[in-house]
């Protein structure tokens, strides 16, 4: 945690000397890292493998360009649509935790094939396949211009997704959280001590889809732009491929994971067409021979070097 | 009024009668032992009052209240905790966490989101309570699920403890353990339960822990109850020693 200022000082001051471009990569980059981290409280606190995760994703995303659209500000539409998907979260959650497992995997893709299938089908309202566009960062009522232009929206991005980072990880060390983790670790073991494994589950579902509805949001409000795409399932496998990467279960490590995806598609995708096959050698190398993750090398070289530390303080103690 | 009175317990697999017509009570503060050779329904009477096992009649009723069809989170609220006969972990977390996790379980803020030192210190500071009573503190930072084998049963033990029960259901707590590990763990169980109000329903095969703790011995055989006494009116018994503990042991 003694990182997080100096890197919040950098992102933050970013715009100032990076060109536009980069600066909208960044932002791209935050809110694909927001995306998995949101993945990350389902997929790595509770342990429950969404393949549906883009559901809130895109909703988020519509209902953001809907607020736009009828001139709500940024901020406030950003707020509408996280209301709204978390009240979607509710019910789904409450159906898809009935199973488990690959079960509830299956579920968690049906109902996002389904979300994606209205988007598609839904011309009047949704624009099909053609997506809508056409909408602009509102000011809104106050005349307050500060999130409209690229820098704005991006320091917007920073405070929202530095925030939640800092919301999650919160939540997963207080009770509720360290209770979703005991249902995780041994389900028999939780109820018998008293803790109700299916309500669990589906705070662990909501929390996990509503922060992802933000997500969406900010992509919406990034591009102007949404289409059936961002409902489609393989992004809901990029998540996946990003919350692995990093190392499930330590919300940043998902971020970074997020970050290296976006980069390495940026950057393979100007040489070669077939960028996916050397994210999938990376993803495979990650999975065999770091399963915990590039976030989890990161602590196993960290508990390395501090334990040669102690061990030659100890030594100088013992010769003085 | 007994704590826990079970009355006409019956469990059927198809036409076979694995548990017929059982009767137990356990009064507060007592420690109940259920004993029987192989296969004579002790598991079984165990897991119908557990709720694990759905039964085919009977009641079980606790604190005066039916308590059959309580899930079993439910049934920790209401005072009653468990061991399992296979141990049943949180194995990769810390030993410390394992029991953290029963005290936070038991309080009323076990579902806020948001995070609270307070708590988490107090709640810590009560676990290693507990691991100093069953001894285990110097592991408290250890996974659970690299301890020895006799470590995670009293490790186990001190999970189901902590949730301070009103009624304790304990399954083979020794199953596994060396014989010094068995001493120690009777010694240990005896030494907690000294002035307690914990009643205590123990499953067992060691005869010499079951011996060594119960005020009140039921004995089963065939899913039948056969005898139901002081540990010395069990011994007289000529039921039991022809079911159970056989001419010899009589004899001697």
């Amino acid at each position: 945690m003694k990182a997080s200022i100096p890197v919040l000082g950098l992102l933050a001051a970013a715009p100032f000397v990076l060109p536009g471009f980069q600066v909208s990569l960044l932002t791209e980059i935050l809110i694909f890292a927001l995306f998995a981290m949101s993945l990350d409280i389902q997929m790595g606190y509770a342990r429950m493998f969404s393949f549906g995760h883009v559901l809130t994703y895109g909703v988020g995303a519509y209902i953001t360009a809907f607020a736009l659209m009828n001139g709500w500000s940024v901020p406030a539409a950003i707020l509408v649509s996280f209301v709204l998907v978390t009240l979607l979260a509710v019910p789904i959650g409450w159906l898809c935790t009935r199973a488990s497992g690959v079960a509830f995997a299956m579920l968690t893709l049906a109902f996002a094939q389904l979300g994606y299938a209205i988007v598609f089908k839904w011309n009047s309202v949704t624009g099909g396949s053609d997506g809508l566009t056409g909408f602009v960062r509102n000011a809104g009522p106050f005349g307050f211009e500060g999130f409209v232009s690229r820098e704005g929206f991006y320091w917007l991005t920073l405070i929202v997704v530095a925030g939640l980072f800092f919301v999650a990880k919160g939540f997963v060390r207080s009770a509720l959280g360290t209770a979703i983790v005991a249902v995780r670790e041994n389900e028999r073991r939780a109820s018998a001590v008293g803790y109700e494994p299916r309500t669990l589950r589906v705070v662990a579902f909501v929390a996990s889809n509503s922060l992802a509805g933000v997500a969406g949001s900010l992509h919406a409000g990034f591009l102007l732009f949404v289409s059936p795409e961002i409902l489609h399932w393989m992004l809901s496998g990029h998540v996946i491929m990003a919350v692995i990467l990093g190392g499930a279960g330590t919300l940043i490590g998902p971020m970074a994971g997020a970050a290296l995806f976006v980069l390495a598609h940026h950057q393979l995708s100007a040489v070669t067409d077939s960028w996916p096959l050397v994210m999938g050698v990376l993803f495979i190398t990650v999975v065999i021979a770091a399963p915990k993750g590039l976030w989890g090398i990161k602590t196993s070289l960290q508990s390395v070097f501090s334990s040669r530390k102690e061990k030659r303080m100890e030594a100088d103690n013992v010769t003085p | 009024m007994s704590l826990l009175e079970c009355v006409g317990l019956t469990k059927k697999w198809g036409g076979v009668a694995a548990v017929s017509d059982v009767d137990i009570s356990v009064a507060s503060g007592e420690v109940v032992a259920l004993i029987g050779p192989n296969g004579a329904g002790k598991s079984t009477v165990f897991n119908l009052i557990a709720g694990a096992t759905k039964k085919t009649a009977g009641t079980v009723s606790f604190r005066g209240e039916r308590v059959e069809h309580l899930a079993a989170h439910a049934l920790a609220r209401r005072g009653l905790s468990r061991t399992y006969q296979i141990t049943c972990l949180y194995p990769d977390l810390t030993t410390v966490e394992n029991v953290r996790l029963t005290i936070q379980a038991r309080e009323s803020s076990r579902m806020n989101p948001i995070p609270s030192r307070a708590m988490l210190a107090r709640t810590t500071d009560e676990a290693m309570h507990w691991l100093g009573q069953v001894r285990l503190q110097r592991h408290a930072a250890s996974p659970a699920g690299v301890l020895s084998h006799g470590d995670q049963r009293l490790l186990e033990i001190a999970t189901a403890l902590a949730l301070n029960p009103k009624l304790v259901l304990l399954d083979e707590p020794t199953q596994g353990m060396s014989l010094d590990e068995t001493r120690g763990t009777v010694e240990l169980l005896h030494s907690l339960l000294q002035g307690s109000e914990m009643a205590v329903l123990l499953v067992e095969h060691d005869l010499e822990v079951v011996f060594g703790l119960a005020h009140r011995i039921v004995v089963l055989d065939r899913g039948r109850k056969i005898a139901d006494g002081s540990p010395d009116e069990v011994k007289a018994s000529p039921a039991v020693q022809q079911a159970y503990l056989g001419v010899g042991h009589a004899a001697s």
